[in-house]
């Protein structure tokens, strides 16, 4: 039989986390805030793309994904009011004008021959900012207290990361000429300086780099 | 990218051959196949052309559901976050997915039942639905009128499957079956939510439905009768939140279609007799 009152400790050996963490309540919903603004105007987009794009493989992944990041959407609005933000539209903010700009840049292209054009933006430089954005975060919020954020970004993750991987094989697909190597350079170098000047998907500090 | 983007803007490769609906309705052909008494219009399996009708409404699936997919994609982009909630943002988006899934389905039931893309033409009416600026009406069109549609299209497909013994057709059709009776209750649902105070713009909103369900009606297509290719499927209707008297009333509109066509067909027969007997 089962020994029912033998003391146990709480957290069992191979249970490593911890209680301190980078973020405050305030600070993180700060954050997520910007995480959902970020997401949904990026599943807006990719919505608005299908029409535009002839290639039926292009169009077919960009509606898949389409729900994926507003679901990671829906995900960051249902967690702002447990982060005391009783009103979730009062922090689904950029961080600052210049991210504006980026996200406008990303949004340009609209003819159906800008494919690769599209695809880069997303696929070569918003979704790895995703990526490394959702891991500092996830790395470095306590595990203990901040656990609903821990598995909202791990089920976020999991789609960037499968998300990345077919938009980057698409790319591969259709970058069949030096010339369209030049376009995607050319393409994803004028992004990335638009990127590198709002500071990230968060603003400045995003990755925790000094303010 | 600009907002509202037109029917003729629509993105395809090569493959796909596009046509006007005016074109299709005023086929100089059509009235010497009308002549021909081909019996009731009903896919059954014992007809001789039962194949080649199934192929040719599995392509219009097809291109239907890129449609769709096109439609509700627009629909997350096209308004800002005052005109369409983001809770029906969210719900654009999901359909998305589901209409991303039913193209690859479509695409490979064409390849399972032998015909390939491009094989017959698209017309873009679909999407023009998807294209009103109102978001509450661009709903009723899309949600109530054409995914209502589909409920029918699936439900004639998913019997076809059944009585010709092609379990893999029924098996995918009771899928997307299952999905479209989620986005008829989304349309029903923001319907309700988006005209709460504002019945004038709800009855807007039901009057373009009926003009999409009366164009989808068009010459006999859907209806109660052996004459119509597709029918009427009451029961999934009313699970997608269909009133009785909505349905009772699609059923008028659908008989009425159904006779102004036979009326057409047989004027147009009348015409041709006469001019034989002329020349």
């Amino acid at each position: 039989m089962t020994e029912t009152t033998k003391p146990r400790a709480p957290f069992a050996p191979w249970d490593r986390r911890e209680l301190p963490g980078l973020f405050t309540v305030e600070e993180t919903a700060r954050r997520v805030g910007n995480y959902k603004w970020a997401e949904m105007r990026l599943f807006e987009v990719l919505g608005g793309w299908v029409a535009t794009v002839p290639e039926l493989d292009v169009k077919l992944v960009l509606g898949r994904h389409t729900y994926h990041h507003a679901w990671h959407a829906e995900l960051w609005h249902k967690r702002l009011p447990e982060l005391r933000e009783m009103n979730p539209d009062r922090l689904t903010l950029p961080p600052n004008d210049a991210f504006v700009t980026f996200m406008d840049g990303i949004r340009e292209p609209e003819a159906p021959g800008d494919t690769i054009e599209k695809l880069v933006g997303v696929y070569r430089v918003l979704i790895p900012r995703f990526i490394g954005v959702y891991t500092y975060h996830l790395n470095g919020t306590s595990t203990i207290t901040d656990a609903p954020t821990i598995r909202s970004l791990k089920f976020a993750l999991q789609d960037e990361f499968d998300d990345w991987r077919d938009g980057e094989m698409l790319l591969q697909s259709l970058i069949d000429t030096p010339e369209k190597v030049e376009r995607a350079g050319r393409r994803q170098v004028e992004l990335e300086r638009l990127y590198l000047a709002s500071g990230g998907i968060a603003g400045p500090g995003s990755l925790g780099e000094p303010v | 990218m600009k907002r509202m983007l037109p029917e003729s803007e629509l993105a395809r490769d090569e493959r796909f051959v596009r046509t006007k609906i005016e074109d299709r309705l005023f086929d100089p052909r059509g009235p010497k196949v009308a002549q021909r008494n081909t019996g009731p219009a009903r896919m059954g399996v014992d007809r001789p052309a039962a194949g080649e009708r199934s192929r040719s409404l599995m392509h219009g699936i097809f291109v239907g559901e890129i449609q769709a997919l096109e439609g509700a994609g627009r629909t997350c982009y096209d308004f800002d976050d005052e005109t369409a909630p983001f809770q029906l943002k969210l719900d654009m988006a999901r359909q998305c997915w589901d209409e991303s899934r039913h193209c690859e389905i479509s695409v490979k039931l064409g390849d399972h039942m032998g015909t390939e893309i491009g094989e017959y033409t698209e017309s873009t009416f679909l999407f023009a639905a998807a294209c009103n600026p109102d978001p509450v009406l661009r709903l009723c069109g899309v949600n109530r009128a054409l995914e209502g549609l589909a409920i029918d299209v699936f439900s004639s497909m998913k019997d076809f499957g059944n009585e010709s013994g092609d379990p893999i057709l029924e098996f995918c059709e009771d899928w997307m079956l299952a999905d479209e009776v989620t986005h008829v209750k989304m349309g029903s649902d923001w319907l309700r939510r988006l005209t709460d105070t504002d019945p004038e713009r709800r009855e807007r909103a039901l009057e373009f439905q009926r003009t999409v369900d009366a164009i989808f009606n068009l010459g006999g297509f859907r209806g109660e009768d052996d004459e119509n290719p597709i029918q009427l499927a009451r029961n999934f209707r009313r699970l997608a939140g269909f009133t009785e008297d909505e349905n009772d009333s699609l059923a008028a509109l659908a008989r009425e279609s159904t006779e102004q066509a036979r009326e057409m067909a047989e004027a147009a027969t009348a015409a041709l007799d006469a001019s034989a007997q002329g020349s």
